[in-house]
Order: C-alpha cells, then sequence, then structure tokens
C-alpha cells in the first residue's frame, strides 16, 4: 500500500466542516453541468 | 385520443411514463408494460451488496403508484413487435405475455399510437462461460437480489477472514465487451472500506480485473479532467485512489471462463492467465433481448428495428475509429423506419463505441462498451416524451427537443465507502459524454471546466442526497418534476 494522499490531505477530504462547504459547492456545480442544458450536434440547413 | 405504450419500467421507461402521464389530459392513455413489480433506484444497488442498504430501501411498488397516477400498468413481458399491425388487428402493437396472477401466461396485442421501448440491457451473463451470479464464488450487484446474494456471501468471507483466512477479492468487469465499470469501481471501493471498518484489511488481497486499457475509461476513453486546480488524465487520479488503497490492477483483459474460484482471461498481449478468488463480482456484458419484429404480412422485419439494441436516428456506418464523428450519435432516439417507435436510456443501439477498439495479438476484440448511465438515461427518456406530447398536442410530428449524447453532460458520483462521517465519494462530472474532439481538441474532446473530479465526504453526503431525491422523484411526489434528470 503506498500513501498516495498524505494526511493533510485526507483531513481536508474527511473534515465534516470542510465538506460541507465542499457539498453544497458540488450539488450547485453538478445541478449546473446536468441541468444546464443538452442539445444536438448537427448542423440543420 | 392517443395511446402512448412504454415497455419497461427502470429509469429511462419510468421517466418517461411520468412525464408523459403529467403533461397529458386524461383522455390520452399512457400504458407501462414490465415484467418487474418494483422499481429499483440501481445505483444503490452498490450499498446493498455491502450490506449498508436492504433492497427494500431501493425498491417500491410501481402497481400501486400507476394506479393512483392513472397510468395502466400491465406487468408482462414484451415478446415481438408489429408495428405495422397484421391481418386481424389494423393498428400497430406488441405482443406481450402477463409474467403473474390470473393472467401469467396469456399473451395480448397492446397497441399504440406511440411506442417507447425502455427495456434497457439484458444483463448477458452467458456470454462468459460460468460467469452466473452466485455460482463458482462470482457474484453480481446488477440487481437488488444479485445484490443481497453478493452480501451475504461476502459477510461469510469476512467472518472466515476473522478466524484467519487470507481471502483474494477480484472486482471488475468479465466479459471483453463489458460496459459499467464505474459500478464495479464503486464496489471495489465499498468492500474495501467494509474490510478496514471490519478490521480485517490486511487479511485481503483486492485485485481490480478490467477490459480498460487505462484505469478511469469507463467506457468513455478517459477524460481530462479538473482536479484540485490541476489538469489530470482520469487514469492518474484513478491510479492514485487505487494505490492508496492497497488495491492491484489487471488492464486489457477480456474474461472469458469461470470456474470455481477462477477467472480465466486473455490479455491485450494476446497471453491467456488465470486469477484465483475466494469472492469475485465480475460484471457481465450487456445485450439488446433478442426481440423480433413482423410486418402486417408477418414477415420478419426485425433488421429495421433491431441491430442487438434498438436502431435510432445514429449513424450506424462502420468507420474506423479516427472518423468517428459525435455526429454520429442519435439526438432524438427516434426510429428511421417508424416514426412512432423511440428508444432512449439504454435501449437504443450505439453507433460504435466511445473508447478506442483494441484487439489482442490472437485477435480478440477487448473493448469496453459506451456506457448509458441512470442520467443520460432519464434525460433522454424525457426528451422522447416531450417529443410525443407536443406531437399530440401540435397534431404533427415534434422533433424540437434534443439531446445527444455529445451535447451533454452527466455526473458519475461514485461511492468509495458507506458512513454519514467515514464515508467517501468519487465525484467525476464529464461534458459532453462522448467526446467532441471538434468543438474541444486540446482537451481530449471535453470542456476542462465542466469535466473535474473531487474525492471526499461530500461526494458520499451528494450521493447519499441523490438516493433520496430519485426515489422521492420516481415514487411522483409533491413537486417531483422540479428535480432535474
Amino acid at each position: 500500500m503506498t500513501e498516495r494522499i498524505s494526511k493533510y490531505q485526507r483531513f481536508k477530504m474527511m473534515n465534516p466542516i470542510i465538506q460541507f462547504f465542499k457539498y453544497i459547492y458540488l450539488s450547485i456545480k453538478v445541478l449546473v453541468i446536468v441541468a444546464g442544458g443538452h442539445g444536438g450536434t448537427r448542423q440543420v440547413n | 385520443m392517443a395511446r402512448i405504450v412504454v415497455l419497461g419500467a427502470g429509469i429511462s421507461g419510468h421517466v418517461a411514463a411520468s412525464h408523459l402521464r403529467r403533461k397529458l389530459s386524461k383522455e390520452h392513455e399512457v400504458v407501462v408494460v414490465s415484467p418487474n413489480s418494483n422499481y429499483q433506484w440501481i445505483p444503490s444497488n452498490i450499498w446493498v451488496g455491502i450490506g449498508r442498504m436492504k433492497s427494500k430501501q431501493i425498491l417500491f411498488p410501481l402497481a400501486p403508484l400507476y394506479k393512483k397516477k392513472h397510468i395502466d400498468f400491465k406487468q408482462a413481458k414484451a415478446m415481438t413487435f408489429h408495428p405495422e399491425g397484421d391481418q386481424t388487428e389494423n393498428k400497430p402493437y406488441v405482443l406481450v405475455e402477463y409474467v403473474v396472477g390470473d393472467k401469467k401466461g396469456q399473451q395480448e396485442k397492446v397497441t399504440y399510437d406511440y411506442l417507447i421501448n425502455g427495456t434497457g440491457p439484458k444483463l448477458n451473463f452467458e456470454a462468459t462461460e460460468g460467469l452466473i451470479p452466485g455460482q463458482n464464488k462470482a457474484y453480481s450487484v446488477c440487481t437488488y437480489t444479485h445484490a443481497e446474494h453478493a452480501w451475504e456471501n461476502l459477510e461469510a468471507l469476512i467472518k472466515e477472514m476473522k478466524q484467519g483466512k487470507k481471502a483474494k477479492i477480484l472486482i471488475g468487469t468479465g466479459h471483453a465487451k463489458s460496459t459499467c465499470q464505474g459500478a464495479a469501481f464503486e464496489y471495489i471501493l465499498n468492500v474495501e472500506q467494509e474490510l478496514r471498518k471490519h478490521k480485517v484489511r490486511d487479511m485481503a488481497e483486492i485485485t481490480w480485473i478490467s477490459n480498460e486499457y487505462q484505469l478511469g475509461d469507463f467506457g468513455m476513453d478517459g477524460m481530462l479532467l479538473s482536479y484540485k486546480g490541476m489538469t489530470m488524465k482520469s487514469h492518474e487520479m484513478i491510479e492514485m485512489v487505487f494505490e492508496d488503497r492497497g488495491i492491484k490492477w489487471i488492464l486489457g483483459s477480456a474474461v472469458n471462463k469461470i470456474e470455481d474460484g477462477l477467472a480465466h482471461y486473455e490479455n491485450l498481449d494476446g497471453e491467456f492467465k488465470t486469477e484465483t478468488y475466494d469472492f469475485a463480482m465480475l460484471i457481465p456484458s450487456f445485450s439488446g433481448h433478442g426481440f423480433k419484429a413482423y410486418d402486417k404480412n408477418d414477415q420478419d422485419i426485425t433488421e429495421k428495428l433491431f441491430k442487438g439494441f434498438m436502431i435510432v436516428d445514429a449513424d450506424y456506418t462502420p468507420r474506423p475509429y479516427e472518423e468517428w464523428s459525435v455526429q454520429d450519435w442519435p439526438e432524438t432516439y427516434q426510429n428511421p423506419s417508424y416514426n412512432n417507435i423511440f428508444a432512449p436510456g439504454i435501449a437504443f443501439a450505439p453507433p460504435h463505441a466511445i473508447s478506442k477498439p483494441r484487439k489482442s495479438k490472437n485477435g480478440t476484440d477487448i473493448t469496453p462498451a459506451p456506457p448509458r448511465t441512470g442520467m443520460p438515461s432519464g434525460i433522454t427518456a424525457k426528451i422522447v416524451a416531450d417529443n410525443i406530447i407536443d406531437s399530440i398536442k401540435n397534431g404533427k410530428e415534434s422533433l424540437s427537443h434534443k439531446g445527444s449524447m455529445g451535447n451533454m453532460g452527466a455526473a458519475c458520483i461514485a461511492s468509495a465507502g458507506y458512513g454519514l462521517t467515514s464515508g467517501s465519494g468519487v465525484s467525476i462530472t464529464t461534458f459532453p459524454i462522448v467526446p467532441d474532439y471538434n468543438k474541444y481538441p486540446k482537451t481530449q474532446g471535453r470542456q476542462l471546466g465542466k469535466t473535474f473530479g473531487e474525492i471526499g465526504l461530500a461526494g458520499h453526503w451528494l450521493k447519499l442526497t441523490l438516493h433520496y431525491a430519485f426515489i422521492y422523484k420516481a415514487k411522483m411526489k409533491p413537486f417531483w418534476w422540479l428535480l432535474p434528470e
């Protein structure tokens, strides 16, 4: 097992307070990307 | 009055039926035909497979909901398609056979004005010799019953490990052309965390086996994504996670035979190898259901409707990988031969893979099939429903709603462990799903700001939120339609 994620990074990843704000940020970002629209790709003449 | 028949009550079938019912007046009939009695929120099967959720938490019965919402429900399976009717029936119909109750075994011609095929994939376990859920120590999490069974046996293995048994766990894909690597990815990380929680992690060797050329391919040719202010390739991110969790990996593998505790596979170098295991979870290949179609004179016209899955408005011209284009992908999911038949979700035949096709030195095609997860399934089903609604209301065909997977974003909120304070998730979004190399030539076909990754507890909370939100939506509770697909 190689420690690829440092203890400090792990602390940030698992800290409930930091992650609460991350959760809000992620929810909005995911919503914007997914609900932000979709459409076709073909040119219509 | 129009009659819309929806085949299947999974994510795409249920989304289409619920939007049709909400937006069409009661004079129009919405009929759902599905052999399943329950709706299941498939993404949470992962948690059933590690014993953290009961199956009753991820499903609910369809019949009472459909009765309340005035959707006609037939618990039956589709048998044959008759898009022109036949000598005795003028209207197009689908021949169905009831699977339960007094009508069990009875067949009925279900006529329609519009048909939505949301039958999803057939879990093609038989394509891999010996890959049978629950046999040869190999399991699946593709359905809630499979996931329950997987947990029963994993739990038994954990008990043996507590007694001192060393165990090998193998998770990944069980066929050269499997898709849904994301589900296997979630499961391997959840199993790893459960072993740590049970304090037996050091007793287990966990291995990822996959048909992907690189980690993080996910059947989407991998991606270049933003991660903590850096631009990173998805395989680098997944390698980091696997190395950190002590998970080994075998890539470019076509599992071709399963025996008791033995997975035989061929790799891209053309070598035939065998991996031993005490517990395996391998995703099978997906296939169409093998439906047949007939014209008015009972002549076989299956090739007009099916190419494995259903033929839609994609460009199926065979071309080399270098000539694949995002424009090959369908936009309206309408069958070109019969314009009142649509196939959203997993039911449509993709024009080709998304990942670069690769062959082993022996010529075996080892390429992940393109994934079509819950999010695009829901979005494409809504597009189809909206076009049918417009066509009915306008009295003429309307196809103004379009949604190509080449112009659509998706979020993969992959659980990496369950627990309100100890859980984790790998959140990856991608835009578009099918890379558009002309539009985004310098970023591997995707828009960087909208293609990003995050790892942490927030991802677990987000997946849990989606679980409750989408079950609320599926139950058609007040204002359900405000939740996006």
